[in-house]
């Protein structure tokens, strides 16, 4: 007598979720927050805008175009200097750069395709220079809107 | 903190004002108190995230942040959770109803 076995296919469903808080970047690349050098006893170095996307991002080819970039000329209160940015590109990830404090990165968002790259944000500048926002597209290319600002009066003071 | 979040068209855009000193080191050594800045700030809706941003210590003091996310993910009445985590680990959400 035969015996047989018979499998049964059993159809599992994988329910995909998304982790409700996503990854702390200041965990994942602590180099490109600079902070770190404070608690190492060091004087915090100015890096510039340059050196903070290559912490980030690592040795990137950054292109100028497709971000729309929204400053004032002049800021009377460098502690609330308002920076606005809007972007179509399929974007991973935006970062906020400025190059007159002892750390060049603000702020790192990642973007999802619930969001839309449209944001307003406030910062503080320690004196005149620039700012940048740089995306990370999805296609892997880096794009950046570059601008410079004069700050009346410095925001790190307090 | 303060937040807002209304339907306009295709998108849903967001207001926030939250209450932070965020002393910089530099502030806080001249003030004699210790840093503390926002790192962290996220918000939910539906259970979707909406906004996420690592933050540094130039964030502004009170920092005003304005966001616009897809209005697929939720409709005028469903509740949008904006959280903040900082740099002691205190936190603080809110919740609005989305006009």
């Amino acid at each position: 007598m035969k015996r047989r076995e018979f499998f049964g296919l059993g159809l599992t469903a994988l329910v995909a979720t998304l982790p409700l808080s996503a990854n702390d970047l200041r965990k994942e690349k602590p180099s490109a927050w600079i902070e770190k050098n404070v608690f190492d006893g060091k004087k915090p170095t100015m890096t510039g805008i340059n050196a903070a996307i290559k912490d980030l991002y690592g040795d990137v080819k950054v292109e100028e175009s497709g971000i729309k970039l929204k400053l004032p000329k002049v800021a009377n209160n460098g502690g609330q200097v308002p920076v606005a940015f809007k972007s179509s590109i399929d974007a991973k990830s935006v970062a906020v750069f400025q190059d007159v404090n002892p750390e060049s990165l603000v702020a790192v968002f990642e973007i999802n395709d619930n969001m839309v790259v449209d944001n307003f944000l406030k910062i503080k500048m320690k004196q005149s220079g620039d700012v940048a926002i740089v995306v990370e597209g999805k296609d892997g290319k880096y794009y950046m809107a570059k601008k410079s600002i004069e700050v009346a009066l410095g925001g790190c003071e307090g | 903190m303060k937040l807002k979040a209304k339907v306009k068209g295709d998108v849903i855009a967001a207001k926030a004002l939250l209450k932070h000193d965020n002393l910089t080191y530099d502030q806080a050594k001249k003030k004699g108190k210790e840093a503390n800045f926002i790192t962290h700030i996220t918000a939910t809706v539906n259970d979707k995230i909406v906004y996420d941003a690592s933050t540094s210590q130039f964030f502004s003091k009170n920092p005003m942040i304005k966001f616009k996310f897809k209005s697929n993910v939720a409709k005028a009445g469903d509740k949008l959770e904006l959280t903040w985590v900082d740099f002691k680990g205190n936190t603080k959400s809110k919740k609005t109803k989305i006009k």
